[in-house]
């Protein structure tokens, strides 16, 4: 009897002991891409050494020290965020052949399959440098919560505490389909876990990337120029049915909204093949891009269904903070090669004591082998140490970025 | 029966079931109910600040907790279920049949969170340990206890979340752990033994049932079996501490984030407050939590040493300056 329980238990078509077999090969797989990233947890998405943690673990300082399970140190720079997401991309210095884990599809996620986190819950890997292993299902998916914007965040009853916070939600085969975040207390006095997590999808990050890449903060997208509304308005009880899709109440002319045809009386329903029920989801889709970006988006009106496409953003925003940025000046005229050109007297660069002829190769210990590769890691206010190369020797000339005008 | 439990598994729902069903039959017997009957008011507690340092009386809820047929005749719990000044008689186990029997609670380690009591009971069945090379992060595990009313075990399930905590004296599971089941043993599907459930504490920041629970390696009760059966008790080994929590860093100043201060601990004596950044101890420059024991680890007990925090005002973030004496603590 024993025995044959035995061969039960090692039998490979025994549903437990299947799902044990690939719970341990998901773990051997994801852990080694697993970061230690100050009080909180991070995840490493190439072997060059991209990572992803929480806005809120990160902040966006540069040279901040990290670790690998087993204890290897790093150096992150803080390459592009978004605050109200809650998501940092961050670069690991020097880094290379690391041990990664590929973003999945959050798309694919269905209610009730299976998860893993990896995280550093009450730090308690510290000095060992194993980071915690927890287990559990999908609870829900489009979660809905402002401050911080998780306005589409996948539910898990995997446990995250405290330290979890910017770590890796992982299938079974060993993607990445979302970044743990916040987590619902209702305990006094004690923030421990209730079964109750949030990570950010990870289809929403893919979105982010390009622009995350480019560098600097980036803003969630929005609709610019329409108003809605769910109920309460007499013509939304009469044109649709509460969660069949959001009203649009009002369309300022001459702004995105407008531009791309909406009309007032519209429900909008769907976008990007996303159902809109009501405002919360709408709100949880549209943010799903950064501003820029341009989507989708099917309306009813009256009898018709029509496709719309429409710009993400204030144009005029986005202008001025590009401007901004361009309009910093250091006071040098970039030349081929990374050479430094002609210096004006007084100005950033001569202050930090930049020399005409001097080659740029590093910003922050970081490579950069271009002058908008350059532009990206420049932060409005920031002190930045450049790498020189002057007569063959590497040299270090500390930079204070100025203000862009617009600041001021 | 074989045929029956095959067809469970191919037809059942659950097909956890019947591992489940199987560790309640057999694991279970090895799993015992702890009642402790303490004095009233412990020696040496006069009110004040004192009630603070012995929150093992104040802060436990009641019921039994529950223990592990260790050896023939010897139970082990977590140290915490048998803590505390014991009335005479006071300790009564009760075994899977039923059968209340007394216990003696004759030795301890308070670092590891175990204590061993003395049973006059032979014969009862003893689980067969796991193999530690074969389990690892991931592998399924059972935290068994006894229930309230004592009649019959509790099943938690989860995984082993890591192996190497507590300075490698501990496992970390994702079953839930409470102070009803901790004590219990901590086992794989099979009934095989891990380790003994410990340090759910009412003062541990992982609070109960948050996901973050600790069972102390087989191998580490046994370096320690033979001189708790001499009745040992062994005491922690203390370390200088601040009393304050760590939180996830702070977006705008480069330091620690204080979460919470400790109620009577050196910072809140100092003036720390909850919302503060810990930027500098004595000299030492404060980045992360492992900057921070680093800072810590060479100061002594007793020592007076320096902060410097970051305060949040009207005007900004403020530096602020605080002398504080380090006081000393067994950490987990």
């Amino acid at each position: 009897m024993t025995l044959a329980l035995a061969l039960l238990l090692l039998a490979p078509q025994d549903p437990v002991q299947d799902l044990q077999q690939k719970l341990r090969a998901v773990v051997d797989k994801v852990k080694p891409a697993y970061v230690f990233f100050g009080n909180g947890s991070g995840v490493c998405i190439s072997s060059d050494g991209w990572a992803l943690t929480n806005f809120h673990v990160s902040g966006d300082r540069n040279g901040q020290r990290v670790r690998m399970p087993g204890g290897k140190q790093y150096l992150a720079d803080i390459v592009g965020f978004d605050p109200l997401g809650d998501i940092s991309l961050c670069k690991l210095r020097d880094a290379k052949d690391l041990p990664f884990c590929e973003l999945g599809d959050s798309d694919a996620l269905e209610v009730g399959q299976n998860v893993i986190a990896v995280g550093n819950p009450f730090l308690l890997g510290n000095g060992s440098w194993e980071p915690t292993i927890t287990f559990g299902i999908v609870s829900a998916l489009h979660r809905y919560m402002d401050n911080p914007g998780y306005f589409d965040a996948i539910q898990t009853d995997a446990q995250i505490n405290p330290g979890n916070s910017g770590g890796p939600l992982i299938t079974l085969d060993g993607k990445v389909v979302g970044i743990n975040g916040r987590i619902d207390i209702k305990r006094f006095m004690n923030r421990v876990n209730t079964g109750i997590g949030y990570a950010i999808p990870s289809r929403q990050i893919q979105r982010y990337m390009e622009a995350f890449k480019r560098g600097g903060r980036v803003f969630e997208g929005f609709i610019d120029g329409i108003q809605i509304g769910e109920c309460g308005d007499s013509r939304y009880e009469t044109t649709g049915e509460y969660g069949d899709g959001v009203f649009i109440a009002r369309v300022d002319a001459d702004t995105p909204g407008g531009k791309a045809g909406f009309e007032p009386g519209d429900i909008i329903f769907e976008a990007e093949g996303y159902r809109i029920g009501n405002a919360n989801r709408f709100h949880g889709v549209v943010s799903n891009w950064p501003e820029g970006a341009t989507i989708r988006v099917k309306v009813r009106r009256k009898a018709e269904e029509k496709e719309l496409k429409v710009f993400l953003g204030d144009p005029a925003k986005i202008l001025e903070r590009k401007r901004a940025l361009e309009a910093l000046d250091l006071g040098f005229a970039p030349e081929a090669g990374m050479r430094v050109g002609a210096i004006q007297p007084g100005s950033a660069a001569a202050k930090a004591g930049l020399k005409q002829g001097d080659v740029l190769t590093r910003v922050e210990g970081r490579r950069v082998g271009s002058w908008p590769e350059f532009r990206a890691l420049l932060r409005p206010n920031a002190e930045l140490t450049l790498t020189v190369t002057r007569d063959g020797k590497d040299v270090e000339v500390p930079l204070r970025v100025p203000r862009p005008k617009s600041d001021e | 029966m074989t045929l029956l439990l095959a067809l469970l598994l191919t037809l059942g729902d659950d097909p956890m079931a019947p591992l489940l069903a199987k560790l309640r039959e057999t694991a279970a017997k090895s799993v015992v109910a702890i009642d402790v009957e303490r004095e009233a008011d412990p020696d040496g507690i006069t009110g004040g600040g004192a009630v603070s340092q012995h929150r093992d009386y104040y802060n436990r809820p009641k019921g039994p907790t529950s223990g592990v047929i260790y050896e023939d005749g010897f139970v082990l719990t977590s140290r915490f279920n048998v803590s505390g000044t014991i009335r005479k008689n006071g300790l009564k186990v009760t075994l899977w049949d039923g059968r209340q029997v007394p216990g003696e609670f004759i030795g301890s380690d308070e670092q590891r969170d175990i204590g061993l009591v003395r049973i006059d009971v032979k014969g009862l069945p003893v689980l067969p340990r796991a193999d530690a090379s074969a389990i690892g992060q991931g592998t399924f595990v059972a935290l068994l206890g006894r229930s309230p009313d004592r009649s019959h075990a509790t099943v938690n399930v989860g995984i082993l979340s890591a192996t190497s905590r507590m300075n490698k004296t501990a496992v970390q599971t994702d079953a839930e752990m409470n102070y009803g089941n901790v004590g219990g043993p901590l086992v794989t599907l099979k009934g095989e033994l891990v380790g003994v459930a410990c340090n759910i504490k009412p003062d541990a920041v992982w609070g109960q049932s948050g996901g973050v629970g600790f069972a102390c390696k087989t191998a580490e009760i046994d370096k320690l079996l033979e001189r708790m059966k001499k009745g040992e008790h062994i005491p922690a080994e203390k370390r200088p501490f601040l009393g304050i929590r760590a939180g996830e860093g702070n977006p705008d100043v480069e330091g620690i984030q204080i979460v919470d201060v400790m109620k009577d601990s050196p910072a809140e004596k100092a003036g720390i407050k909850k919302e503060d950044v810990l930027v500098e101890l004595a000299g030492m420059k404060i980045t992360d939590s492992e900057s921070l024991k680093e800072a810590l680890e060479p100061r002594k007990i007793g020592e007076e040493v320096e902060l410097k925090v970051m305060r949040k005002a009207k005007e900004g973030w403020q530096e602020k300056k605080f002398k504080l004496k380090l006081e000393g603590k067994a950490e987990p």
